[in-house]
């Protein structure tokens, strides 16, 4: 497992402030943040290359605080590759290895046909699975992943999230990997924790973290559109109706009175060209602002009485819907949709 | 169009300046080479008193840029990689040799060194004299030209992601093992030219060794001695010689350079 107790650590006048979560032992940890919250410092504390102000780190059973990097066996990937120049790809992968892990390595990435090849003449994509491959041939107990896909295409990003959760998961290693997106750490967590400004703001199962965000900069960190503020207060038993601006939302909760967010994911909210006959029970007139997206998806952001709102709609809806702005819409969610925080 | 006929003087002014700086600088050296480069390949291999001064010159100079080395590396090191109290402090003795007349630093060395003093005479009691031996050359050499290294090197090693290091580390090297198999290889260029450089500060050092040690001659004093015993004539030689040697690391750091560019137009 990975544990963190309070740490604390200074770069210059940057602060990674008490920061405490826990990743269970064969499982996959991700840290989540904007650029700047100190993901990379926080990875590094883990890593050994950065003296702690206070605080504490376990790995596996034992308490690493006081171990230098070299005897804490991690692996560390960065978003840069920061293969040696001076060597091959093959004196890269050798670099650190350990045993018969060198091969399943190569193997599992796929690195064969690089090996001796000058790194100066891979491409950005090769660069990074030489990276990986070099740290999961010193067979690590714990895995460090700093944004590793950021730079590679979306078929070799996925190709590369594959195979280091296949690894993960037939080898049992704990995996902390920092990232800024959102999609990505939905895809991987199993423990997610969210950094912000230096502070972690919420940890734990990543279902959970998802669906009950503590705090509205937690939801919107985690990728909810629609953040409403406003008043709070119970109206029956495990109802809540929040009123933001012109708007009552209801909520399934029992929040007591007082202010509070409301935070509804962009693909809860449905569009339709009436008010609809469903039981939802927040349904408003609104008109499109604007509504753009490639793929399958679009993203349309709306203005219902002045509140904003954004819905995700599949094209086809959107082309039903005849959505283009100005055009008026109604959009409605669920009360068991909404949480509050 | 008014304001481009300015702008063209001033260039052709500019490229005026640069050509009177340049062949000012550049028509001293020709000439010399001219006028004594045949007499001083001659020189080489006719005069023994020269070809002694040369192997003396090059061989200090030679122990000196060791000596940098070894003692400036790890400081470069330290310089590059930390930000500690006393930084400034420790740049400022290191800028002090480059901004001193070399004589000043030639009679400071003197007055460190010399019998009399503390060091000079405990260096005396366990037999080692340094004031008119090699090794005052070599401590002249020294003091005028590692921090040349220093400088250098330190620019070589900052030039490197620490993160390099941090990658080994994690891959199981230590903290010395990873400067040795990550920093310094990555940073040989760097470090090979400051120490061409000191190399060439060192051999054509002269108003520190001239005090600290006129005797046995390297061929910067030898030189002087002949130009003001016996006048341009018998000098000119011994000049030519000493600028053939000079060429030999500007041609490496040239080369050094080249590569460098090479490498990174390579990358890109």
């Amino acid at each position: 497992m990975i544990e963190l107790r309070n740490v604390a650590v200074r770069q210059g006048d940057f602060l990674l402030a008490d920061a405490s979560f826990a990743v269970e032992a064969g499982t996959y940890g991700v840290v989540l943040g904007a650029a700047g919250a100190g993901k990379t410092t926080l990875l590094e504390a883990v890593a050994g290359l950065r003296t702690l102000e206070r605080g504490a780190i376990t790995l596996g059973a034992r308490d690493v605080t006081a171990l230098p990097p070299e005897a804490r066996r991690v692996g560390m990937v960065y978003q840069q590759a920061l293969l040696f120049p001076h060597l091959d790809v093959a004196g890269n992968v050798g670099y650190g290895a350990r045993g018969a892990a060198i091969a399943d390595a190569i193997e599992r990435t796929g690195v064969h046909a690089l090996l001796g090849r000058d790194i100066r003449t891979l491409s950005g994509g090769e660069s990074q699975l030489v990276a990986l491959a070099r740290a999961l041939a010193s067979d690590p107990r714990v895995l460090l992943l700093d944004e590793p896909f950021a730079a590679l295409d979306p078929p070799r990003r996925a190709a590369m999230r594959r195979t280091i959760r296949d690894w993960q998961r037939e080898r049992g290693v704990t995996v902390l990997h920092v990232t800024h997106d959102v999609n990505e750490a939905a895809l991987l967590a199993d423990t997610l924790a969210v950094l912000d400004a230096g502070r972690v703001l919420q940890s734990g199962a990543a279902t959970a973290v998802f669906a009950h965000p503590d705090s509205p900069r937690v939801a919107e960190l985690t990728g909810a559109e629609n953040v409403l503020a406003g008043e709070a207060e119970p109206v029956e038993d495990g109802l809540v109706a929040l009123r933001a601006g012109a708007l009552t939302v209801y909520a399934a909760s029992d929040v007591r009175a007082g202010r509070a967010h409301a935070v509804i994911g962009a693909d809860e909210v449905v569009l339709s060209a009436r008010a609809p006959a469903s039981s939802a029970r927040n349904s408003f007139a609104a008109r499109v602002v604007a509504c753009g997206g490639s793929g399958s998806l679009v993203r349309v952001e709306l203005d219902a009485s002045g509140v904003p709102f954004v819905a995700v709609v599949t094209r086809g809806a959107a082309r039903e819907l005849a959505l283009a702005p100005g055009a008026a819409v109604h959009l409605s969610f669920k009360a068991t949709a909404v949480r509050i925080c | 169009m008014k304001r481009r006929a300015p702008l063209r003087h001033r260039s052709i002014l500019a490229a005026l300046a640069a050509s009177v700086l340049l062949l000012f600088l550049a028509l001293p050296t020709l000439t010399l080479v001219a006028r004594g480069g045949a007499s001083g390949v001659r020189g080489i291999f006719g005069d023994a008193e020269l070809r002694g001064a040369i192997a003396l010159t090059v061989l200090t100079a030679t122990i000196s840029t060791l000596l940098a080395a070894l003692l400036g590396t790890p400081l470069a090191y330290w310089l590059a990689r930390h930000d500690f109290r006393g930084r400034s402090l420790v740049q400022a003795i290191l800028d002090l040799p480059l901004l001193i007349p070399h004589p000043v630093a030639g009679i400071a060395l003197l007055i460190l060194l010399a019998r009399g003093s503390p060091i000079g005479g405990a260096l005396l009691a366990v037999g080692i004299r340094v004031v008119g031996t090699p090794l005052g050359i070599v401590a002249a050499m020294l003091f005028v030209s590692a921090p040349i290294y220093v400088s250098a090197a330190r620019e070589a090693i900052a030039d490197v992601d620490p993160r390099y290091e941090g990658v080994a580390r994690t891959l199981g090297d230590s903290f010395r093992a990873s400067v040795y198999r990550v920093t310094l290889p990555m940073a040989w260029r760097g470090l090979l030219a400051g120490a061409v450089t000191a190399w060439a500060r060192a051999a054509s050092e002269f108003g520190a060794i001239v005090i600290l040690a006129w005797q046995p001659r390297v061929a910067s004093v030898l030189a002087y001695d002949r130009f003001t015993t016996f006048g341009m004539r018998e000098a000119l030689p011994v000049a030519a010689a000493l600028l053939i040697l000079a060429l030999v690391p500007l041609a490496l750091i040239r080369a050094l350079g080249g590569e460098r560019r090479a490498a990174a137009a390579q990358r890109l």
